[in-house]
């Protein structure tokens, strides 16, 4: 399937990943670790107690020698352990939690890819018609709008005002039952995520649909006859596609900023929740665990874009 | 001074020529003017700039005060027209201390990523060679890292104030100015007049900000105006974390979160700051684009 050029580029994307993951989180660990206040500040814990509870920790060695142990622990999976919640196991924990974001994050995906290209497809069909307007309005309406807004409105309507349509689903303050929650309880926070990135697939779907459009071969298929519906899928779309798997890379990047916010509003146990608790609470190794999965989860994902490209159009090679 | 008068381009061309030129800024503002959606973007922008200016001199009620005999979580009244807040305070006058805030940490964010972007852009793109490749490295590492989340970690580390959260966000948005400027640098410094220009001896410094810069100003102006609402974005999500400008400073962010807090007691409070949130993201949004179509026509979508 892949060639050996793809095989050689798939080999440096993963070393320019590894010397990512190496730098972010050695920047992370140094700049966390010079925050004010330490791990165990809450406790209220002094004097000598204080100075065995960080030997314990081996937080009383120089940093670099912390960082290092960190690294070694980490290429064996081992992220250390919580402060917060003294030894608790921060790779199982971080695991669950990635699985959780990655439900939110994987449904607010396709409902992005999903609304965007069909809104897309609508508005350069009837390019510069009142649907045209009222479709791209709404994308500049969706990136514009901040997800905190939507998502406060969102339970305000919902929870204030038609608690019945939703037979109370979505409650205020919104909490989220279980590690992930229920269906109905995924859907608002999962369509205010997807809605937000939603803009940018409408814009870029129009824009190539309407170039594809102008091509010789579309004109080709519908002088031979065939049907408006069948030129536009399965001539045009595939090749409006394009561009839109090109910004996928970019699109990762903005559910998982947004989810950050939505899963503290929304009260979902994921990342995003666990990342903001966790430097509030000064627990240093979950937030570097939590920033190393984040920076690596980006890396492959614009990796495995990049290799669908070549998949999706076979003149591009690496 | 008598001096010896170069004679005018008319005078070489044996004749007056037929178009009179016209500047960059002319040319791209007039062709602004026709676009309504930008033209109105920039009205509104321009209003919520006054209100930003007036709020330095004057506000309803000093928007920090814990107002006496006042009633909190008070809906809109003559009084207090956006209502109040679970202290007390009255909403317009923080309404308009958050569009200040807004506004200095959009402009000012942009102006530290024009600074920063462009001369290290400038300087990748016009001396490739190891500075090229040292720069390059850096962002291809750091590319697609969430700047929120970057934001958040060196804003706590750096301390809590309007400078500071500036420099917090711009962190990271730089980069995507030196990626564009690099690009352009790249491109610009092939053209015969950059060769013309070092064969007369200029030094590389009036090369780089005397030729290459104004060259590549168009792309250059539309990608500022885009970092303007990310900025603000970025400040009204850190504020409505609680992790922003440090009360009683009023930011749309945190009223917003004051606001989701009091919800079901009073959904007003929640409402403005939504509002002035996304009508101005919006107009800088469209702003961004009617500048790309005037100034930047190659890369119109």
């Amino acid at each position: 399937m892949f060639t050996r050029g793809t095989l050689l580029y798939i080999a440096q994307r993963l070393v320019l990943i590894l010397f990512t993951l190496i730098a972010v989180s050695f920047l992370v660990f140094i700049t966390v670790h010079s925050l004010p206040g330490d791990a165990f500040e809450s406790d209220r814990v002094h004097g000598q107690a204080l100075q065995l509870l960080l030997h314990e920790y081996g937080l009383d060695r120089p940093i670099l020698v912390q960082y290092w142990s960190f690294l070694v622990n980490a290429v064996q999976g081992n992220l250390g352990v919580s402060f917060q919640v003294r030894g608790l196991p921060i790779t199982p924990l971080v695991m669950r939690e990635l699985s959780v974001s990655a439900e939110l994050g994987g449904t607010a995906l396709l409902i992005t890819i999903g609304l965007g290209t069909t809104f897309g497809v609508l508005a350069a069909m009837r390019q510069n018609s009142w649907v045209d307007y009222t479709l791209t309005s709404i994308a500049v309406i969706g990136y514009s709008v901040p997800s905190f807004v939507l998502a406060g409105l969102g339970v305000l309507i919902f929870s204030y005002f038609l608690p019945n349509l939703t037979n109370g689903v979505i409650s205020y303050p919104a909490i989220w039952s279980g590690t992930y929650g229920t269906l109905a309880e995924l859907s608002l926070p999962a369509i205010i995520l997807g809605f937000y990135t939603s803009g940018q697939v409408t814009r870029i779907t129009r824009a190539a649909m309407l170039e594809v459009l102008q091509q010789d071969y579309i004109r080709t298929a519908r002088a031979k006859g065939l049907k408006s519906r069948v030129v536009t899928i399965r001539h045009a779309l595939r090749n409006a596609l394009i561009p839109v798997i090109s910004i996928l890379g970019p699109l990762v990047i903005s559910i998982i900023t947004g989810s950050v916010i939505i899963e503290n509003i929304f009260g979902i146990p994921g990342l995003g929740k666990e990342f903001v608790e966790s430097i509030l609470a000064a627990d240093y190794n979950v937030t570097v665990a939590v920033f190393t999965v984040y920076a690596l989860l980006i890396g492959v994902a614009n990796l495995v874009v990049d290799l669908l490209y070549t998949v999706v159009d076979p003149r591009i090679r690496y | 001074m008598a001096a010896v008068v170069a004679p005018s381009f008319e005078e070489y061309a044996g004749g007056t020529v037929a178009r009179a030129q016209v500047g960059l800024w002319r040319d791209g503002f007039r062709r602004l003017r026709r676009n309504r959606l930008a033209l109105a973007a920039l009205i509104y922008l321009a209003v919520l700039l006054l209100v930003a200016v007036v709020a330095v001199f004057w506000t309803p009620y000093n928007p920090a005060t814990i107002l006496p005999n006042v009633l909190t979580y008070l809906g809109p009244s003559a009084a207090h027209p956006l209502g109040t807040d679970e202290l007390g305070r009255d909403l317009l006058s923080r309404m308009m201390q958050g569009a200040q805030i807004s506004l200095i940490v959009g402009v000012g964010t942009s102006a530290i990523v024009l600074t920063v972007g462009v001369t290290v852009g400038l300087v990748a793109g016009y001396f490739r060679g190891w500075i090229d490749n040292v720069i390059s490295v850096f962002i291809n590492v750091f590319y697609g890292i969430p700047g929120i989340l970057v934001a958040i970690i060196l804003y706590l580390v750096l301390g809590r104030g309007l400078g500071n959260i500036m420099i917090a966000i711009s962190a990271t948005a730089w980069m995507d100015m030196a990626r564009l400027v690099r690009g352009q640098a790249f491109s610009i410094r092939e053209r015969e007049y950059i060769e013309a220009a070092r064969a007369s001896g200029a030094k590389s410094g009036k090369i780089l900000f005397g030729h290459i810069l104004p060259n590549a100003l168009g792309p250059i102006i539309v990608q500022a105006t885009f970092v303007i609402p990310i900025a603000i974005l970025t400040e009204a999500f850190l504020s409505y974390l609680g992790l922003g400008i440090p009360e009683p400073l009023a930011s749309w962010g945190s009223i917003a979160s004051e606001g989701y807090a009091a919800l079901p007691l009073e959904p007003y409070m929640m409402l403005w700051p939504a509002l002035a949130l996304s009508i101005t993201l919006l107009a800088f949004n469209f702003l961004g684009d009617g500048l790309r179509d005037a100034f930047d026509p190659r890369q119109r979508r």
